[in-house]
């Protein structure tokens, strides 16, 4: 008897996937076809930024529909490909920082993009995962790549203890989500994000705490896995040490992709597989906004907090994008139609001002061989440009106006106060009060470089142009989002216009 | 078939010896001791799947984590140099915490997991699963088995490039490596 093969229909949309791993073949292939050849390095960044833009281009051409793919295992909503369009975008800006940096050496770079590529293709799986299996299997095909290029300066002790302190973090984390699943599994007997949903609605109207405490625990076990992948409280501790020791090219791709997939993994996982949580629960209801709003005024808090403290700019930066993650968490808590359109308008935005910081972070790192903020002392005088485009890239992470990252912002707390809500009113103060903290830290990088004088000799600081380029495409974006953001918010719309 | 009173002493040999593996595998000093105890709990939930009615699974499980990952495991030990040091980095830290822990996090899934699935069920029966699985991974399941494979493909080739970053001359201080000849 021949099984039931309906669900192989569709395999159109999943046209971006099969673009990334033919792009896999090829660049392993070239790899080794190449190794003679003193171009290879060139011709495998050729390849695989053509690999990637062809996958882009793929995801415009695939019509977005709410529909399941692969017997459920899939979907190829609005969300979903905008999300995927945001990763690819972050994997072009991260091959090219691999090829310019010399942390990565030459004849390794084709492995690098490889894995690179492989990431991505987890990640954009992760963004339209919707069963439990499929889910798990993206954030592993997210997760081990990660591992191995953390740990890609080989015979450096810090890069290797930054994959090891990975690997042991993920594990635990990986686990413990499984554990969860595997409770949902045997409450609702099904993986499908729906139907798992559909089972606990069902629970919750039962009443009683008896009857919701599993859910509870299968959730927040759940919830270990995602929230070690956003680096999020209480699963952030690896977040400093990796961002330290691991290669500044992969960091800044690290910082930025894996979360904005992870997000877009909780995002489903909240709102597919629990209907919306809007506001207090109701008797009946679970406290899911009441448990991501309080993880989200932790995690900001203590981003920002031990921010503070930070010398190495890379730790600095990494305790950043904690915080960040909290002020992400509260618009999934909210998650409401604006707070998803909110999380949405943040991530390529973040995209933008985070790499940046990243790029001049590896620029200077490469000129003076220093990753301290002494090290961007007198920068304004060194290296104008570079000094100038850093500081936009960090008012834009604080949130100051007219810059993209205060659009950004704006959106998220707008979704918060829009619930009306005393809780959420609070987790708001609680973000306004950090951003302000947050000033504080990213102004002591803009300090060290316009009004202190450098201790050593003021040797200028030299930018390649790719490496200028480069910064002048992800700094003019952040100056022009902040005044005309329409265009940007008119792609999100359209993303959300879909049913999901 | 099998007396009641034979299954019962059955099954819980097999979950008292994961159990016991466990615990082992997580207190031994001796780290080759955590991996041999580890064959036990490998032994223990072949037995519990195989209880389960999940026939291809137990052989699977044998086969794949006692006869593969174990050995590999046991191998990656033994050729490590400087096997001594591992027996001291094996320390017990923060005893009283962890067992407060330990203690409050089983109580709370033992007790939820009792009040929900508590209640007894019939086994299912004892049907060859194999070749529903077969079907299963060619028609259901084809996009997460050909995903697999892309994450297999991924591992190997990092698993290559940290052995081979350790053959070659490592690039002094992070700066460019030549080209190969």
């Amino acid at each position: 008897m021949l099984p039931d093969l309906a669900g192989l229909r569709g395999g159109a949309a999943i046209l971006p996937e099969l673009v990334l791993t033919g792009t896999v073949f090829a660049v392993l292939v070239l790899d080794l076809a190449l190794r003679r050849s003193a171009r290879r390095g060139r011709v495998l960044l050729l390849v695989t930024c053509l690999g990637l833009a062809a996958a882009a281009t793929a995801i415009a051409g695939v019509s977005a529909g709410a529909q399941p793919l692969f017997y459920g295992m899939l979907v190829a909503d609005g969300f979903a490909l905008f999300v995927k369009g945001v990763v690819i975008a972050a994997a072009v800006v991260g091959a090219i920082l691999a090829a310019l940096s010399p942390e990565i050496r030459r004849d390794q770079l084709g492995e690098y993009l490889i894995l690179l590529v492989c990431l991505t293709l987890g990640m954009c799986l992760l963004a339209g995962a919707r069963n439990l299996l499929m889910l798990y299997l993206a954030l592993e095909l997210v997760s081990l790549p990660s591992y191995i290029l953390a740990g890609f300066r080989h015979g450096d002790r810090r890069s290797s203890e930054a994959a090891l302190k990975y690997v042991v973090f993920g594990a635990a984390a990986s686990g413990l989500m499984l554990f969860g699943f595997s409770l949902l599994y045997g409450l609702a007997g099904t993986l499908d994000l729906p139907g798992i949903g559909a089972a606990v609605v069902a629970r919750g109207l039962q009443g009683g705490l008896d009857a919701q405490l599993l859910v509870v625990v299968a959730v927040l076990l759940s919830l270990a896995g995602f929230a070690y992948k956003v680096a999020a409280v209480p699963f952030h501790m690896w977040c400093p040490d990796v961002y330290e020791g691991a290669p500044t090219p992969f960091v800044a791709f690290l910082s930025v992709a894996p979360k904005a997939a992870g997000f877009a993994a909780l995002l489903r996982f909240f709102l597919s597989g629990f209907g919306a949580p809007l506001g207090f629960p109701a008797p009946g209801e679970f406290p899911w906004p009441f448990v991501l709003g309080v993880l989200a005024m932790a995690t900001m808090t203590v981003g920002n907090l031990a921010a503070i403290t930070q010398d190495n700019v890379k730790r600095l930066l990494a305790y950043s994008s904690i915080a960040h993650a909290g002020y992400l968490l509260m618009a999934v808590a909210v998650g409401s139609p604006l707070a998803i359109r909110g999380v949405l308008l943040y991530l390529p935005i973040y995209l933008l001002m985070n790499m940046g910081a990243f790029l001049v972070v590896m620029a200077v790192h490469d000129a003076t061989g220093s990753e301290t903020v002494d090290g961007f002392r007198g920068l304004g005088a060194r290296a104008p440009y570079l000094a100038v485009v850093m500081a936009v890239f960090l008012f834009s992470l604080t949130g100051i106006p007219p810059l993209a990252g205060f659009i950004g912002k704006f959106f998220l707390f707008a979704a918060a106060l829009q619930t009306k809500s005393m809780f959420f009113y609070a987790v708001a103060v609680v973000g306004v009060v950090n951003s302000v903290i947050s000033l504080y830290y990213y102004a002591r990088i803009v300090r060290a470089c316009f009004l202190e004088k450098p201790a050593d000799a003021q040797a200028p600081v030299r930018v390649g142009s790719p490496a200028a380029a480069l910064l002048g495409a992800l700094a003019v974006p952040t100056l022009v989002l902040g005044i005309w953001w329409g265009p940007l918010l008119g792609v999100v719309e359209k993303a959300l216009l879909l049913p999901r | 078939m099998i007396p009641e009173p034979v299954r019962a002493l059955l099954f819980y040999l097999c979950a008292g010896l994961a159990l016991a593996g466990g615990c082992w595998v997580a207190f031994a000093r001796n780290i080759v001791h955590s991996a041999f105890a580890l064959l036990a709990t490998f032994a223990g939930v072949a037995g519990l799947y195989a209880f389960l009615s999940a026939d291809f699974l137990a052989v699977v499980q044998l086969m794949i984590y006692v006869g593969g990952v174990l050995v590999l495991i046991l191998f990656a030990l033994m050729l490590t140099s400087r096997i001594e040091e591992a027996r001291v980095s094996n320390p017990t830290i923060g005893l009283v915490p962890g067992a407060v822990v330990l203690i409050a996090v089983s109580a709370l899934l033992v007790y939820a997991c009792v009040k929900e699935f508590g209640g007894t069920t019939d086994l299912p029966p004892g049907e060859p699963t194999t070749a529903g699985i077969g079907d299963a991974l060619l028609s259901r399941y084809v996009l997460p088995f050909e995903v697999i494979s892309v994450l297999l493909l991924a591992v190997l080739l990092g698993a290559v490039t940290i052995a081979g970053g350790r053959l070659r001359k490592p690039a002094p201080g992070g700066k460019p490596g030549k080209e190969r000849p």
